[in-house]
């Protein structure tokens, strides 16, 4: 069975557009080709793939015409749309029709390969001529092969400053054909070569996650080390890792040494070259860290006025005055509300504006240099944590309250600019702030009171519980309607009342939910001078006992003392009728309900919670 | 012996004038870059065929360090050439563009590098690179396809080389303010001084209120200059206001409602020219 191989020639594609494409290839193959490719190569001047097994000719296709009781009337016109004569049409099941000969594979793959190329979406593409295509760069030749036959295009092309045109002479030669002018195809393979360049020179690492562009940035990998000059080692190390990476794709190596991924070239004119590039970086790193230790952090934090913090929103120096705030409202001490007060000074320091990247860490730098207390520079570094789902949380207290205080203030400054995410739209990280927020309170154990966020965020703040916790939405659901009124407490009874064993919250649920059914929307005191029968008197005094507000402090003996409430209420069911005749007695008895709902109410509504 | 600084540009003028294009001056009005002149922005909308390469300098009043910094100047260069439409072998004839200021492609390691231009205050974007040699950056490259919000009939390709940068790489030298510009003299003994004082008039000496009152002045006139169908002077009265808002910007006299707001000023006057301007060229096609 014939193999074909489709090669799209493009100019240097982004390494995301290279990973879009081959994931879109396969399936595109399937569609308009008929089988799936048996390898794809993917690169930066190239999106390639073999497909093996295909049919010679696609298969042969029955047209069904009229009944054959309509022959006189309507065979004539079908079989003229058709170009044959009514004599040639066949009958088949009581219809006429005729049987259309399949075609070589060679005559149908242009049109269904333009469909591949066609049928690839991107999430960024542009116009470059009329074709009217679209593509995340040019395309620049097309070639296909079915075998030893020339479907599309010529040839190939090999490296592109060591090899000019590349003839394939079959399908199946075209990876070797390519590997002999300069290019290795598969990304699979040129990221092997380059991690094996790497373990060679060993100690490697790859802190910002460039490796996966780096395979698409070349097509022969000539993986180098280089030094820089000693003097930058003077440098905080993430000062001389940001332009190492984010500006040059380079991997650290420690000390003064790097490795990087070039294209080809002579491999020591190739070092130089990078090498003298890095020390210029570093050079100019230096200059602005030295120019922003000369400022120093007080007068950076006094430049925040200048400084948005995003459209609508004001300064940054707005925001700080309102992070101290929340600062001192979480409990901070000295060293929380002073690192408050510094923590956005580094917005206004030139080595952030050129990597974000280095926000608060170079702050904490700044911070020590002017000499303040490592709590102070210790919580400036850690404002931004958690920066993921997983990621580590603050290590000090007053890190844990900056943190807090800054995401508090987010969510809430967004919030009132109508800026709430939908779907996967989220470009102030209000979900990320929020989950933040659940964990410091949670596994974080700081004290977030709840009126510190505006009902807007506090839903959205507490939805986030749900996922967080990794207990049913139910007891989330039931928490949040609770007397707590701080989130690691809430995030605590949501815990517990989904710990509880069914036999201590059965009785607390039927309490609740049988009060709250009847009580309906009562409320008010109770007159003890109304209470006329046994039952209503012991559960009067049964309520006296009551210790639910004790969920506050997160003491489990609430659930006990709301159970203890169990047997007063049933029996106050059996004996009492609550729909006395006399409307004060009425009133009375449901207000007594509703002090029941109201006391057991603290542990949360425990009506959400079904059973 | 490589290239000096002049050398390096007449090389490239008689590249590109051999390949058809217009060779152009540098604009008579500050720019923040060779994009901003009319012989890009302008001539890249409407339908008519364009090719042309010039010497720009940028002027960036923030960038300034006095001429203390090798780097960063508050005036470079950039050589800017524009292809419109792009030919199909536009990358393969950049490339010799560089074998023809004396670099060995196949000695060195070249690469393109996604880089995606945007200026929002003209309405404006492209997709391309940052060309790579040996890790340094010496070109920006752009396949325009908005400015002034319209989609352009005919896509240009844009080749803009750092000309300090280059200079560097070709010379071998790690600091701009060391490169050769002609025999026996130095880029610091053509604009050492400059930096100097222009670093200290764009940071010191620039008159705030002069500039926020010409910059109404412009702004008025530009209003005015489309009111009468003539986007062409009413551009240059938007590249004033734009480098008045660096200026004021250096000064540090912005606070950020009002840059935020200057800012949206010059996008309305620049989106406002670039219709003037389709409107202009479609009337005098018919």
């Amino acid at each position: 069975m014939p193999r074909l191989l489709l090669e799209i020639g493009c100019e240097e594609l982004p390494g995301w557009a290279c990973r879009e494409a081959e994931e879109q290839l396969p399936e595109l193959l399937r569609t308009h080709v008929g089988a799936l490719p048996s390898a794809l190569f993917i690169g930066p001047r190239r999106l390639a793939a073999l497909v093996d097994g295909l049919p010679e000719r696609t298969a042969d296709e029955w047209v069904k015409g009229p009944p054959e009781t309509l022959r006189e009337r309507a065979a004539a016109g079908f079989a003229r749309r058709h170009g044959v004569s009514v004599e040639a049409l066949e009958a088949r099941e009581g219809f006429l029709g005729l049987t259309l000969q399949g075609r070589s594979l060679r005559e149908v793959l242009p049109e269904r390969l333009d469909a591949v190329v066609r049928g690839l979406a991107f999430s960024r593409s542009m116009r470059w001529d009329e074709s009217g295509l679209r593509f995340p760069r040019p395309v620049r030749w097309i070639l296909a092969k079915l075998d030893a036959q020339t479907i599309l295009g010529e040839s190939s092309f090999g490296h592109r400053f060591t090899h000019g045109r590349v003839v394939i002479g079959e399908a199946g030669d075209y990876a070797g054909a390519l590997r002999a002018a300069g290019v290795e195809p598969d990304a699979r393979e040129r990221r092997r070569l380059i991690v094996e360049g790497l373990d060679e020179i060993g100690g490697w690492s790859d802190p910002a996650g460039v490796l996966e562009e780096v395979v698409h940035l070349v097509e022969s990998p000539l993986v180098l080390d280089g030094r820089f000059e000693e003097r930058f080692l003077d440098l905080p190390r993430r000062v001389i890792q940001a332009p190492m990476q984010k500006d040059q794709r380079y991997f650290p190596l420690g000390g003064n040494r790097f490795a990087f991924v070039a294209n080809g070239g002579d491999p020591d004119v190739v070092r130089a070259g990078n090498e003298n590039v890095l020390n210029n970086r570093l050079e100019d790193a230096e200059f602005t860290f030295r120019r922003d230790v000369e400022q120093g952090i007080e007068r950076l934090a006094s430049r925040l006025d200048r400084i948005t913090f995003f459209a609508g929103a004001g300064s940054y120096a707005e925001k700080t005055e309102r992070v101290v705030r929340l600062a001192g409202r979480l409990g901070g001490g000295e060293a929380s509300l002073e690192a408050a007060r510094l923590a956005k000074a580094d917005q206004a320091a030139e080595l952030v504006r050129e990597f974000s990247s280095l926000e608060g860490y170079i702050g904490a730098e700044y911070a020590r240099r002017a000499g303040f207390p490592e709590g102070v520079a210790a919580a400036i570094e850690e404002q931004y944590l958690p920066d993921g789902a997983d990621a580590p949380l603050p290590q000090t207290e007053a890190g844990k309250v900056v943190s807090a205080a800054d995401k508090i203030d987010t969510l809430a400054t967004a919030f009132g600019l109508g800026h709430r995410p939908t779907g996967s739209r989220d470009p102030y990280g209000l979900r990320r702030a929020a989950i933040g927020l659940c964990r410091l309170a949670g596994e974080g154990e700081l004290t977030i009171p709840l009126d510190l966020l505006p009902d807007e965020v506090r839903d959205f703040v507490e939805e986030r519980l749900e996922g967080v916790l990794g207990v049913p939405v139910e007891f989330v659901r039931a928490a949040r309607a609770s007397g707590v009124r701080d989130l690691g407490a809430l995030a605590w009874l949501a815990e517990a009342l989904a710990a509880l064993p069914d036999e201590e919250l059965g009785p607390i649920h039927t309490v609740y939910t049988r009060a709250a059914r009847i009580a309906g929307e009562a409320a008010g005191e109770v007159d003890s001078a109304l209470l006329h029968e046994e039952a209503e008197l012991a559960l009067a005094r049964a309520l006296q006992q009551v210790e639910t507000a004790k969920i506050a402090d997160r003491d489990p003996e609430a659930f006990a003392s709301a159970a203890a409430l169990a047997p007063a209420v049933e029996r106050f069911f059996d004996e009492v009728l609550v729909m006395a005749e006399d409307s004060a007695i009425r009133a009375n008895r449901l207000a007594l309900l509703s002090q029941v709902r109201d006391e057991v109410g603290r542990l949360g509504d425990l009506s959400r919670i079904p059973r | 012996m490589p290239l000096n600084y002049q050398d390096m540009i007449r090389a490239l003028e008689s590249f590109w004038a051999d390949r058809g294009c217009v060779l152009m001056q540098p604009y008579h009005t500050e720019v923040g870059a060779g994009t901003l002149n009319p012989a890009t922005v302008l001539r890249c909308l409407g339908p008519d065929p364009w090719r042309t390469a010039y010497v720009e300098p940028s002027i960036r009043p923030t960038d300034g360090r006095y001429g203390e910094n090798p780097f960063r100047f508050q005036q470079f260069w950039q050589y800017q050439v524009i292809l419109k439409p792009a030919p199909e072998d536009i990358l393969e004839t950049y490339f010799e563009s560089l074998a023809a200021i004396g670099i060995d492609l196949a000695r060195h390691d070249l690469r393109l590098v996604e880089d995606n231009w945007e200026a929002p205050t003209l309405g404006a974007w492209g997709l391309g690179w940052e060309v790579w040699i040996d890790g340094m950056e010496i070109t920006q490259w752009t396949y325009f396809q908005q400015v002034g919000g319209l989609e352009l009939d005919l896509i240009p390709a844009e080749i803009t080389y750092g000309l300090d940068r280059l200079g560097m790489f070709v010379q071998g030298k790690s600091s701009v303010l060391e490169l050769e510009w002609a025999p026996g003299v130095t880029w610091r003994d053509v604009f050492g001084e400059n930096e100097r004082q222009w670093s200290a008039y764009n940071f010191e000496e620039a008159p705030v209120e002069v500039l926020v009152n010409r910059f109404a002045e412009h702004e008025t006139e530009c209003a005015h200059l489309l009111a009468r169908s003539l986007p062409l002077p009413a551009y240059d009265q938007v590249l004033k206001c734009s480098h008045i808002l660096n200026l004021l910007d250096a000064r540090g006299a912005l606070s950020v409602t009002e840059r935020a707001s200057y800012i949206g000023r010059v996008r309305n006057l620049a989106r406002e020219v670039a219709r003037t301007y389709v409107e202009s060229l479609a009337q005098a096609a018919a």
